[in-house]
């Protein structure tokens, strides 16, 4: 057991080490790459393409690639043969390192889209062990500039080159609060659409106790890790860790109206309308809440209404439950955090031995009748048309294309938000939720997180978790009381020096160039 | 049998001492009893946490589910060939070594036991290590599970320290019968060590069947991921650190809980069910060399 731990603490440095000196040897192995990404354009076209090579891929998630009919679809209308690896879900970045250094032979390597992601690729790119795709694009992308929009593959850009094909993550609102409509009814009372009415809701729930729990009576549960609460965030104007004040983009921990928050919560708090173990609330636990009747209120993902469904239905099968549409402070505000940004970005190492190939192979995947069945399938077969939207045939959507997002290199960013609903009709409990919270809220609610497209920003990326943790841990501090919030600007002043200003700097110098 | 009567003092340790081991015990056995009990009960009781030692809504098909899937299963059979196609060349090789070492009377004997006691200290480390399976082109093989894992030093110490024991006559007796080396070696000192054989050979196999970092390393390959490489993935799914970064899809297709209990505990069963067998073999391993250093 020792051993593993002490193999793993050693595995991320030593392999930064080795990095460094497989760029010192790739100097060469980037003229091969060259050489060999012009040598096939001297040659007839029809030559090249009797001979496709068989490509190999190192994808994000590692399901079953082999036997599913998604890959054996692609392997038909592209023609290429395509040798699927994957990184392990524990650190894929320590093996993608090990791997990228050691200079294995993949043709396409896909990552996530996140920011520790953006700065792995970054750092790939500017040690030269990825293969610059912007010419290659340009001759061989035409599906691919159809596709990805301008702005996309603006984002993707390391020194002015696109080393990566983005794919953009769809852009939705994922958790707000989910509230028991049934213990509503039973006080009479409609969901809260204000801040004011969420509190005077709670303390009915307080009070009156519709759950009969006595003692063990919840009114809002949230997770220990999470002290920002979704939705109640927005009637604050910190829906996102960063929230544009101004013209400028401002971090939680520096933004006044974060201390309304804590104010807000904390006497939430002290009037016991928030669960008191709340800090050592796990998801799990939350759900454990909910569904036992125990908790009014809690955070929830659509994705997760399903089995949350399943189970408490099981223990009240008179239980009912309804989101919480963006809740309005006094002066109106409200918000709904809306994800956005990469979804997983996908490149082309220098060790690959055809670099010509792969972008070929990702240009033909774009291509609209092959992309439309790799997403959702064929018509009558996976799915229906039927009033501009895609309704799924179950099972076989399921078996056949349930997997398809692992698939992606890059989407149809028109058609893909489209066609994606398809996969969140499969039950009609996800779709109520997603719509709930994506069709039915008032459109200026949605708060796009602003650093979802933002570039690598060095600082940022080094600060970034660390400095959550300190407001989180902060937050959790001043609700439950153990630190009072008069001391709100001496916490400032020290999330400012611990990188915090840094950052700030940074990211704003790259926002006023967007905002121009 | 009793030397002298039991003393009130006695008693008192006894309960003491068996009290002390039955919680213990406990302690062990619990989260065992735990898994098995989510692998065999209902989502729904799962997600409302109504499951504690004994299963709430049963049922076996998640159970079934996962044995029968494509991926376990083929996991399944990769390890299982791991296991025995490596036990069975490791504790061969590992007893031919043993065998010349423990003839401290043949020149340069003690300059070779050296370097495997070298081995035994120092390592390359696991850059270097990584390079030499990469050079000898056995990543996404087999190979590198089994090959740098064949010799165990320390197993061929205790091997060889067993051979010391065998009387030196019996050698004598049977090369003045005509026998060489090589019969000596097959058809007198090893039937006679099947004990410490029997031993080193399970703990060959507990490695094989447990090593989770050698394929994490060498194997990219879906198709040749062995059980525990399969384990990890499928527990390390629902990782809190890792959902801030998922997308809807990821959560969407994410498996519940009750399936990552059953995959665990099919895979823990196989092993669980060899150790009752196998544990007289254990606890002789234990003394073997313990007399002799």
């Amino acid at each position: 057991m020792m051993k593993t731990m002490n193999k793993w603490i050693a595995l991320p440095a030593a392999v930064s080490l080795m990095l460094l000196s497989a760029c010192g040897s790739n100097g060469e192995g980037a003229g091969n790459a060259e050489k060999s990404a012009s040598a096939p354009s001297t040659q007839s076209p029809s030559a090249s393409e009797a001979a496709k090579p068989e490509l190999k891929a190192l994808m994000r998630l590692g399901p079953n690639f082999e036997k599913d009919p998604i890959a054996a679809m692609l392997e038909e209308k592209t023609g290429y043969k395509v040798n699927y690896e994957a990184l392990p879900v524990d650190k894929p970045e320590d093996k993608l390192n090990l791997l990228i250094a050691s200079s294995e032979p993949y043709d396409i390597v896909s990552t996530g889209g996140d920011s520790s992601s953006k700065a792995i690729y970054a750092d790939y790119a500017k040690k030269g062990a990825l293969v610059d795709l912007t010419p290659l694009i340009e001759k061989y992308g035409k599906n691919i500039k159809a596709s990805l929009s301008a702005e996309t593959l603006e984002m993707a850009k390391v020194d002015g080159k696109i080393y990566a094909i983005p794919t953009r993550s769809i852009e939705s609102v994922g958790t707000s609060l989910m509230i028991r409509k049934d213990w509503l009814d039973k006080l009479g009372l409609q969901v809260p659409t204000t801040l004011d009415e969420l509190t005077a809701v709670l303390k009915a729930f307080k009070e009156k106790d519709p759950g009969g729990n006595g003692a063990k009576n919840i009114p809002m549960a949230i997770k220990g890790d999470v002290p920002m609460v979704d939705n109640i965030v927005g009637a604050f104007g910190i829906v996102n860790d960063w929230n544009e004040v101004d013209g400028k983009l401002v971090p939680r921990a520096m933004n006044p109206s974060f201390k309304d928050y804590l104010s807000y919560m904390s006497d939430l708090y002290k009037q016991g309308l928030l669960d008191q173990e709340f800090a050592i609330n796990k998801d799990a636990t939350v759900k454990e809440k909910f569904t036992n009747g125990k908790a009014g209120v809690i955070v929830l993902h659509w994705a997760d209404i399903p089995q949350i469904d399943d189970a408490l239905k099981k223990n009240f099968p008179d239980a009912a439950y309804a989101y919480i549409p963006a809740l309005a402070s006094k002066d109106g505000q409200a918000g709904l955090a809306q994800s956005s940004g990469f979804d997983r970005l996908t490149f082309v190492p220098k060790s690959s031995k055809h670099p010509e190939d792969a972008i070929k192979w990702i240009d033909a995947k774009l291509d609209p009748d092959t992309f439309k069945n790799m997403a959702i399938g064929l018509e009558g077969t996976h799915h229906t048309f039927k009033d501009g939207n895609y309704y799924p045939i179950l099972p076989i959507f399921n078996d056949e294309r349930g997997s398809a997002s692992n698939y992606l290199t890059g989407i149809d960013e028109k058609n893909y938000p489209i066609y994606w609903q398809a996969r969140v009709r499969k039950d009609e409990r996800l779709y109520k939720g997603w719509e709930a919270l994506n069709k039915q809220q008032k459109p200026e609610a949605f708060k796009k997180n602003p650093l979802g497209l933002a570039p690598y920003l060095p600082d940022y990326s080094k600060e970034d978790a660390q400095l959550g943790q300190m407001v989180n841990d902060y937050a959790v501090k001043v609700i439950v009381g153990a630190e009072q919030l008069a001391g709100f600007d001496a916490f400032t002043d020290q999330y400012k020096k611990a990188g915090g200003q840094t950052s700030y700097d940074e990211i704003n110098a790259w926002y006023a160039t967007v905002k121009k | 049998m009793h030397i002298h009567k039991r003393t009130f003092g006695d008693w008192v340790l006894d309960i003491f001492v068996y009290g002390f081991m039955i919680v213990l015990g406990l302690i062990t056995l619990l989260p065992v009893i735990y898994v098995f009990s989510k692998s065999v009960s209902s989502d729904w009781a799962l997600v409302s946490g109504r499951v504690n030692l004994l299963p709430v809504g049963f049922q076996i098909d998640t159970l079934v589910n996962v044995v029968t899937s494509h991926a376990f299963s083929r996991a399944f059979v990769i390890s299982v060939i791991v296991t025995s196609v490596g036990t069975l060349l490791s504790i061969l090789v590992t007893a031919i070594t043993a065998y010349p070492l423990s003839k401290r009377h043949l020149p340069g004997i003690s300059f070779i036991m050296v370097m495997f006691i070298f081995t035994m200290l120092f390592n390359g480390g696991l850059i270097p290590n990584y390079l030499l399976i990469r050079e000898l082109h056995l990543i996404n093989s087999l190979w590198s599970l089994i090959l740098p894992a064949m010799i165990s030093v320390f197993n061929m110490l205790v091997i060889k320290s067993y051979y010391e024991g065998l009387p030196e006559a019996l050698e004598e007796s049977a090369r003045i019968d005509g026998a060489r080396s090589y019969t000596i070696l097959f058809r007198i000192i090893l039937p006679l060590s099947m004990p410490v054989l029997a031993t080193i050979a399970l703990f060959y196999a507990v490695g094989f069947w447990n090593d989770y970092f050698s394929p994490m390393l060498y194997i990219n390959d879906p198709a040749l991921k062995t059980l525990q490489l399969h384990l990890r993935d499928v527990v390390m799914e629902n990782d809190t650190a890792n959902a801030i970064n998922k997308s809807a899809d990821d959560l969407m297709n994410m498996s519940p809980e009750s399936i990552r209990a059953a995959t665990v505990v099919a895979s823990t069963v196989p092993i669980l069910l060899v150790y009752p067998f196998l544990q007289k073999y254990f606890i002789k391993g234990v003394l073997i060399g313990s007399v002799k250093g």
